[in-house]
């Protein structure tokens, strides 16, 4: 018998486990498509892929065009700005819109004999391949063909450190990613950092209007501060590529190379910061959750909830989802949105009346419109009724209460949360913009009475056919369902649609009292139309069990 | 004469063309502890999920306590606890909510689900850190709280699969101590587990499944018997020491070739 000291080592070639690496995505890829649900989410996949891309391809024409006008227009002092448009999305995009972004697990590849070098281009070559590297590349190629059908003198040049300037973004990306994800690997970081990227959406929403409105009676500051933002960008990566094309432009090569030197310095810079990151995966780094010490050792009684006149399993239910919801990150999102909305549209830009809001200028429309917006935020967590549950949702089955019944509890914490919103939405129209006319209010509810149960009754059925598992502490790595997606932009589409037309059709006969009658039998409609869906919602969540059970309980 | 706790007539379970359990007829007293044990793949997970309701059965009847699982799955599940393979727990609830949820679930009142919860969390030692949500607790402390939850409404048969993996000696001990005190009260509780040290203990009766099939069931000593009067057919038997259920397990599955089977590689 041959002992394990006589086996044969072969050694690994890093060609090899790259193309074994390839492969293993390309499976992993063709399995997901092999079910009928995975060909659907394929296919929606390719929809929304297609929207991104033409999205994307009109935002390369217009940096062409801009960028072809500014440098045959001798404006090419422009052009730090266009590149800073390129450099915001790349960066902001896949942290903002986490939902796009496929990352690697960087701990999955680790127990394989892969050198270092290999482990640092595997993560760099996941990250080139994301939305934000495509259309980052396409905006790039437009600023070339702009500068190209201006100047192609220049062509060759501006090939290079757009070049460099895209690897430098690329290594830029994959660094904050790494950190990102060095963060998020504890639960509170993790809610911390939700926390923190919260409040930088909410703020940067108020950027424009702020902006517009106090832009003019503060220009002397707007031009003290632009004039030092303006120097200071200047030794940001996009004010360095920006800098050595403008010095390209006017043959002053040895500026050109300089720009240019502390460009690559840059990318080598971001390729250090991140090999110290990836370092410490590579060796092994334990990010797992610290075990918290307790400070005393008590026990302490705590009681359910008592809801009167709701039977102990739908309190139970509705409990447990306020409490789920109350400690996540997209539920702050959604109670906040509406009246952060309803503050940006008061401010407005300002300077008189003709440029005020929309919505001062029509405060009837208030009401409505922040009720309908905090709908539509909700969406968010009606069609994916099991998402936040993960393994849990096998409780449900072994539990002794129909699923009807919990879905129509979740539904329940679905419309006390709407509830909730409309008040305070109310209340916010109230202190920004005047009182709600008594028959813009009833139209606005006999509104939402139809709106609310057509989102019930789909998101019910998404729940069921398209769950996806997600985690309410995180705001990275999760994928919406593209089926959801899709299906929710139609959704909304035609909810959206007739009630456009339910108000058209008042409008011309000059009474909103005629909206809220078009809306009672469409609510009546929809309230049908949710509870036969509730009242099939056994059958069919029975008959989708195994496939429910294993998408949530997926690690 | 007593209604037998779990009973399966031609129970089966196909994936497509795989036929992952076949024509499995079990029969568990009330009172019994119950092991199920089988290798990797052999179908004890397939066939727990389809007594518990987690999973159809292809074919074949399920009765618990003598009511039909498929006519009445409202009235089995009021009857019984299970700790399922993925533990089913809420993460973002903290162990004191869960079990409150729980337990109203299966229909306690608030007083009497509190009340529980405060003295499972005690019995289970998960009652130090009543802020720590269940995501943050460690694997042992999840598996006893899926555990507590299991309990909490008072089953009268409890499935557990695989409850001792991942629990360390002191947990490991509690769960033992408390399964033991709910037999001596009557409850029966059906385990699958790897361990068979902790099976042979526990257990009074065992069933094994193989492939799919159920290859031997009965108690302890029916199951030595069977496999000792097979051996002594077969050829002369080695030694005279009682079997233990490893070596049961083993001559049942056929499993004593694949240990001794090498790999060329590895010599």
């Amino acid at each position: 018998m041959a002992g394990l000291s006589n086996t044969e080592m072969t050694q690994p070639r890093p060609q090899d486990q790259y193309r074994a690496i390839g492969r293993l995505r390309w499976q992993l890829f063709f399995n997901s498509v092999r079910s009928t649900r995975g060909t659907v989410e394929l296919l929606s996949r390719l929809i929304v892929g297609f929207m991104i891309f033409f999205g994307g391809l009109g935002g390369a024409i217009s940096l062409g065009f801009a960028t072809w006008y500014f440098v045959s227009e001798n404006k090419i002092e422009f052009l730090p700005l266009l590149l800073w448009v390129v450099f915001m999305f790349w960066q902001l995009f896949p942290v903002i819109a986490t939902a796009f972004t496929e990352t690697l697990d960087s701990s999955s590849f680790l127990r394989f004999p892969l050198s270092y070098r290999s482990y640092f281009l595997i993560q760099l070559a996941y990250g080139s391949f994301d939305p934000a590297t495509a259309l980052g590349t396409l905006w790039l190629v437009g600023i070339l063909i702009g500068i190209g059908y201006a100047r192609s003198s220049l062509v060759p040049w501006t090939a290079l450190v757009l070049f460099t300037f895209a690897i430098v973004n690329i290594l830029l990306a994959r660094l904050i990613f790494a950190w990102v994800e060095r963060w998020l690997a504890r639960r509170r970081s993790r809610e911390i950092l939700g926390v923190i990227f919260f409040f930088m959406v909410v703020g940067l929403q108020f950027v424009g209007p702020l902006l517009s409105r106090y832009g003019e009676s503060s220009s002397g500051n707007i031009e003290r501060y632009g004039g030092k933002i303006t120097l200071a960008q200047r030794i940001s990566p996009p004010g360095m590529a920006a800098q050595a094309l403008i010095a390209t432009a006017s043959h002053s090569m040895r500026q050109t190379f300089f720009f240019f030197a502390l460009l690559c310095a840059y990318g080598a810079a971001f390729a250090l910061v991140l090999h110290v990151r990836l370092r410490s995966q590579y060796q092994g780094e334990n990010l797992s959750e610290t075990a918290v010490v307790a400070s005393a050792s008590r026990t302490i009684q705590q009681r359910a909830w008592n809801v009167p006149g709701l039977p102990p399993q739908i309190g139970a239910v509705l409990e447990k989802e306020l409490r789920y919801l109350s400690r996540s990150g997209p539920m702050l999102f959604t109670m906040i949105m509406p009246v952060v909305m309803l503050l940006i549209f008061r401010i407005g830009p300002g300077g008189g009346p003709e440029s005020e809001g929309f919505l001062v200028r029509m405060p009837d429309l208030a009401f409505p419109v922040g009720t309908m917006y905090a709908l539509l935020m909700l969406t968010n967590l009606v069609y994916n009724n099991f998402g936040a549950d993960g393994g849990g949702v096998q409780f449900y089955f072994v539990s002794p209460v129909p699923l009807s019944r919990i879905v129509a509890a979740k539904n329940l914490s679905h419309t006390v949360v709407l509830t909730g919103e409309t008040i305070i939405v109310w209340i916010a129209v109230c202190l920004l913009y005047r009182p709600p006319l008594f028959d813009v209010s009833v139209a606005t509810i006999s509104g939402i009475l139809f709106a609310l149960p057509v989102n019930l009754a789909a998101g019910n059925l998404l729940s069921v056919y398209s769950p996806k598992k997600v985690e309410y502490g995180t705001f990275g790595r999760q994928r919406a369902s593209w089926t959801t997606v899709l299906a929710s932009f139609g959704i909304q589409f035609a909810t959206f649609g007739l009630g456009a037309l339910a108000l058209t059709i008042a409008h011309s006969y000059g009474s909103l009292w005629f909206a809220a009658l078009l809306f009672l039998p469409l609510a009546a409609i929809a309230l049908s139309a949710y509870s036969l869906v509730l009242r099939n919602l056994d059958r069919m969540v029975l008959a989708r069990r195994e496939t429910l059970i294993g998408e949530l309980c997926r690690t | 004469m007593d209604v037998p706790a779990i009973t399966t007539d031609k129970l089966t379970r196909r994936f497509g063309e795989l036929v992952a359990v076949e024509d499995v007829n079990l029969q568990v007293a009330a009172g019994q502890f119950f092991g199920f044990l089988g290798p990797n793949g052999a179908g004890k997970s397939t066939t727990i999920k389809m007594l518990t309701g987690l999973l159809a059965a292809s074919s074949g009847r399920i009765e618990i306590l003598g009511t039909d699982l498929a006519q009445n799955p409202v009235e089995v599940k009021r009857q019984i606890g299970v700790v399922p393979e993925g533990m089913a727990l809420f993460g973002r609830l903290t162990g004191a909510e869960y079990l409150n949820f729980v337990g109203r679930m299966y229909g306690l009142d608030r007083e009497t689900a509190s009340n529980r919860t405060v003295e499972l969390l005690d019995f289970m030692g998960l009652a130090d850190q009543p802020r720590k949500l269940v995501t943050d607790y460690s694997h042992g402390m999840q598996k006893k709280l899926a555990l507590a939850a299991a309990v909490i409404h008072g089953p009268r048969i409890l499935f557990l699969d695989e409850p001792f993996e991942g629990v360390d000696a002191i947990a490991s001990g509690t769960l033992k101590s408390m399964l033991q005190r709910m037999i001596l009260r009557g409850a029966t509780i059906f385990l699958t587990s790897h361990v068979l040290e902790i099976v042979e203990r526990l257990c009074s009766h065992v069933a094994i499944i193989d492939k799919g099939r159920l290859v031997a069931q009965g108690s302890l000593e029916e199951l030595r018997v069977g496999v000792e009067a097979k051996s002594s057919t077969d050829g002369p038997e080695s030694g005279s020491e009682k079997l233990n259920l490893e070596q049961i397990f083993l001559r049942t599955v056929g499993g004593s070739h694949r240990v001794e089977q090498e790999l060329s590689w590895l010599g």
